[in-house]
């Protein structure tokens, strides 16, 4: 599990400059806008609570005020019929005045008003308006408005909202009304009694002002019960009545002002209460939480939709930028890499100053880099020809010396032809050993060299040995480091040939063998021990005991300095048998740009070297 | 290169998974944004008669509840089948997204609910499924019409201590072609069955224009049993007049008119089927059709309530009165 994790952290690390830039980009910039519509959308959704518990509070303020005028209305119309009609007449003597005064009192608010009506205290109509005869049956003083006003004398009562059963409506009307009545003291003949007076409101007024204010069809509503939570309005009454439906509304009649939270109906909901003067009603708001939810829904579609298009115009603009910052880098990267990869292309410089000024001192870094190569090679291409310069010209001095003391001997002993003879091999020899200061040149060269030599030497030795050539004739036209014949000759006559009477042998062969060139030189002289032949190509202060000096190190060496550490000498030799010296050279055609490449010391790359028959 | 293409490719997904996302979360918005508002036609018989009152206000208030627009077409006291039909007709080519109907004599619902049902949600009121009540396939939300004749029954079983030795009948109804009053009938029929109540005559008929006094002609009876709102009206009208010979009304009916002869001692007993739920809950039914997608609509009924005149005032029937007061 942790393996997984780091997995991916190191898959993560090896990303690229630009999608590491852009990813970190758009994690910051896309986080951070999410934070901040997040925070946003909280800010502006708590705003918009508090503001639609302002504005129902204000609209609650508003329809409380309005209802407590209706109400006070009402109560006016109550007092004036009471103090200005009722208090001041006498019911017994006849006469229309309580009649009319009660008219016009009715006339002046009949849009809110339903009756007047005044009952004595076994709750008989004493007079009503508008006109209206008693139904039969209806029992006034079992009515609850008439109980509740001879029960408290001294207050005025407000019922609930009820059918009014008082009159005979031929029209097959009925009303539903709330009852304002109190009692009030009547005269009859001079005596005063009790009697009850009814002020009828229309329910309508009062369901009317509680319609205006229930429009917001959002869930939101406002209701209306008296102070034992007994409803008066609600804008689901109907449904109520016939159990569909409930309210909290005696819970909440136990509320004081102000606003509240409760869960009623598996539903949360904020109840403001506003408490309605001289009823104890208590006007009542109700805002479900879901109507919150609801109305934030258009602003979070909103937002989101705003968070995604922010989102991808950030992609792009991040992966812009991370394009623009990371282009130099990879660019000057591209060129670094081109570079390392063995092509030159010129290092980018370019971008900021900062990657410019580092492209810059990458550049001039691998020029440096690259004049010391140069330097270096050029350096030791140098060391290398003076080595071969020094080892060819070991050769000549001691060779020359002894030629020219055998040709002055012969001389001497008046052996002209000898001598002449001798000069010309030694003429030949001198021009192969010069060969325009060349190092390198061909095996035919070569083997004239070699034959010159051992003619020298046969007549200085007075042919005390026998020098076969058996060389194939292709080879001659193959690359050879000049003197490399010579020295081995001059080791197998010196070691090999030398004390040994007449029948010493020498034969040198020459094959070509899987492209490569072997020249041997092969002696049946006293030959050497295993230990000696390991020293032969190792301990170059051995050799320079006998013999012009020049021993086989040199050879391998020089062979090596131009063709490489896997060419060279093979010597195989036993005591008493004779010894063999291989030369092993790659098969190289000589041509004069094969040549030039060979002398500058480029062994190694090979394909610069062009095969003759192509 | 390869990485910066497979970066290209990333790049070219993320974008194409936002797009996408700003496509699904703007496909919401219109869809929230759409005004799902629906619109029902309601195409009852006499459709300003005061005994629709608790009915439309039902209809109102689920219209309320469901954000629904109602339209009740305006009909007289007679329509037929075939008027009634081509009302339907012109409701749904006027955009009507679902129609709430009464089904008139000679009209077979379940032909129009085959005919026009797989257009649009069709609900019926004041329909008895046929048999003893059991569901008839046909979508419909109406009273009890057998139990209300049966309670009919019980009542007067009641008033007149269980038996009917020697009384006369006589029972108004405004049609006996539907299945409502043929309910209702049953009912009462199968409830007075060896009570001793004598059937003197039944009327039936839409009363419009008649004289009130017709019904002095009949053959005098000691109780009428109106079996809808018009007919105890009707019956009321003639009691009030005195020309009921003294006989006591006994019926179903869901009207001011109603109320007030009972309220006035002109009937004794009256039954008040709940028409505010008919209302009401067949308009939850095409809503809940026509908001989801799995909604099967279903026979309903509704409860009645025996009113008598000492407890029309009472507590208990105060919510009765708030819907048929309702204008």
């Amino acid at each position: 599990m942790e393996n997984r994790h780091f997995r991916r952290l190191r898959r993560l690390r090896l990303r690229g400059i630009q999608p590491t830039i852009m990813i970190a980009f758009s994690v910051i910039s896309i986080s951070t806008m999410f934070m901040v519509g997040a925070m946003l959308y909280i800010r502006f959704a708590t705003l918009t609570r508090e503001k639609t518990i302002e504005s129902t509070e204000r609209m609650m303020e508003q329809a409380g005020e309005d209802l407590e005028d209706y109400l006070g209305s009402m109560r006016r119309i109550s007092d004036t019929a009471y103090y200005n009609i009722i208090k001041e007449r006498d019911f017994a003597v006849p006469g229309e005045d309580i009649q009319r005064e009660m008219n016009i009192l009715y006339e002046a608010n009949r849009d809110s008003l339903r009756s007047i009506a005044v009952y004595n205290d076994r709750g008989s109509l004493i007079a009503a308006e508008p006109v209206a005869s008693q139904k039969e049956g209806s029992n006034v003083t079992a009515q609850d408005w008439y109980k509740q006003a001879v029960g408290e004398m001294e207050n005025m009562h407000f019922s609930t909202p009820h059918i009014q059963n008082l009159f005979d409506d031929a029209t097959f009307r009925y009303y539903w009304v709330i009852s304002l009545s109190r009692t009030v003291e009547l005269t009859e003949s001079g005596n005063p009694r009790l009697g009850v007076l009814l002020v009828d409101m229309d329910y309508a007024s009062v369901s009317r002002m509680m319609q205006q204010i229930n429009t917001a069809g959002n869930g939101q509503y406002y209701y209306l019960c008296d102070g034992e939570g007994e409803i008066i309005y609600h804008p689901r009454q109907a449904q109520m009545n016939d159990g569909i439906g409930s309210e909290n509304s005696i819970e909440t009649a136990g509320y004081g002002e102000g606003v509240y939270d409760e869960d009623f109906g598996g539903e949360r909901r904020k109840v403001i209460v506003n408490t309605i003067s001289y009823t104890g009603w208590k006007l009542v708001g109700v805002i479900p939480y879901s109507t919150f939810t609801r109305g934030m829904i258009d602003l979070r579609y909103f937002i989101v939709m705003l968070m995604l298009l922010m989102a991808m115009m950030l992609v792009i603009v991040n992966r812009v930028i991370s394009a623009r910052i990371s282009s130099p880098i990879l660019k000057l990267n591209d060129s670094v890499m081109e570079y390392e990869a063995g092509k030159k292309p010129d290092i980018y410089v370019g971008g900021s100053p900062e990657i410019s000024r580092l492209g810059l001192s990458i550049q001039s870094s691998y020029e440096q880099i690259d004049m010391l190569m140069r330097k270096i090679v050029l350096e030791q291409n140098e060391r290398r020809k003076s080595e071969l310069d020094a080892l060819q010209g070991q050769i000549n001095p001691h060779f020359l010396y002894n030629a020219l003391e055998s040709i002055m001997w012969m001389v001497e002993g008046e052996r002209n032809d000898d001598a002449a003879f001798m000069l010309s091999q030694l003429a030949k020899f001198f021009r192969i050993s010069l060969s325009k200061g060349h190092t390198v040149i061909s095996v035919g060269d070569e083997l004239q060299h070699a034959k010159s030599y051992m003619s020298i030497q046969k007549v200085r030795y007075k042919d005390a040995f026998s020098v076969v050539f058996d060389i194939e004739d292709s080879l001659s036209s193959y690359s050879t480091v000049k003197l490399v014949l010579q020295p081995i000759l001059e080791n197998a006559v010196n070691y090999g040939i030398r004390g040994m009477d007449d029948d010493g042998e020498i034969k040198v062969k020459g094959r070509l063998k899987e492209g490569n060139v072997i020249l041997s030189v092969e002696d049946n002289g006293l030959g050497m021990s295993e230990e000696e032949v390991s020293l032969v190509l190792t301990d170059s202060n051995r050799i320079r005991k006998r013999g012009s000096g020049v021993g086989l190190v040199n050879v391998n060496n020089r062979i090596q300095l131009v063709f490489g550490r896997e060419y060279g000498l093979i010597v195989e030799s036993e005591p008493d048998v004779g010894t063999t010296v291989s030369i092993r050279m790659p098969a190289v055609p000589y041509t004069e740009e094969n040549r030039k490449t060979l002398e500058k010391g480029h062994v190694f790359g090979k394909e610069e070297i062009r095969d003759g028959k192509e | 290169m390869g990485k910066s293409k497979r970066n290209k490719k990333t790049f070219v997904l993320i974008e194409a998974v936002l797009a996408s996302l700003v496509g699904v979360v703007a496909l919401l918005m219109i869809l929230e944004s759409r005004d799902d508002e629906f619109k029902v036609s309601v195409i009852i018989r006499d459709s300003d008669d005061n005994r629709w009152s608790a009915f439309k206000y039902g209809l109102r208030m689920a219209a309320e509840d469901e954000g629904a627009e109602i339209f009740v077409v305006g009909t007289d006291e007679v329509l037929t089948a075939e008027e009634e039909k081509s009302l339907l007709e012109e409701e749904i080519n006027n955009g009507a997204d679902a129609v709430i109907m009464q089904p008139v004599p000679g009209e077979d619902p379940k032909e129009i609910v085959e005919e026009f049902g797989s257009r649009l949600p069709i609900m019926f009121v004041e329909y008895a499924p046929d048999g003893d009540g059991k569901t008839s396939g046909v979508p419909a939300v109406g009273a009890d019409d057998y139990a209300m004749g049966a309670t009919l029954a019980e009542e007067l079983l009641r008033d007149y201590g269980g038996s009917l030795e020697g009384k006369r009948l006589g029972i108004l109804s405004q049609t006996t072609d539907l299945t409502a009053v043929y309910e209702r009938g049953r009912g009462l029929g199968d409830a007075l069955e060896g009570k001793g109540a004598k059937n003197v005559w039944i009327v039936s008929g839409s009363f419009i224009g008649t004289d009130i006094n017709f019904l002095a002609k009949q053959p005098e009876v000691d109780i009428v049993i109106a079996f809808d709102d018009d007919s105890l009206t009707m019956a009321g009208e003639c009691a009030a007049a005195n020309n009921l010979h003294g006989a006591e009304i006994y019926g179903i009916g869901n009207s001011t008119e109603a109320v007030y002869y009972l309220d006035t001692g002109i009937v004794e007993c009256l039954l008040v089927p709940d028409e505010f739920s008919v209302g009401y809950r067949s308009m939850m039914e095409v809503a809940g059709r026509l908001k989801r997608s799995y909604w099967e609509i279903m026979d309903e009924r509704v409860p009645h309530t025996v009113v008598r005149r000492e407890t029309l005032f009472s507590e208990e029937n105060e919510g009765l009165f708030f819907a048929i007061s309702q204008k």
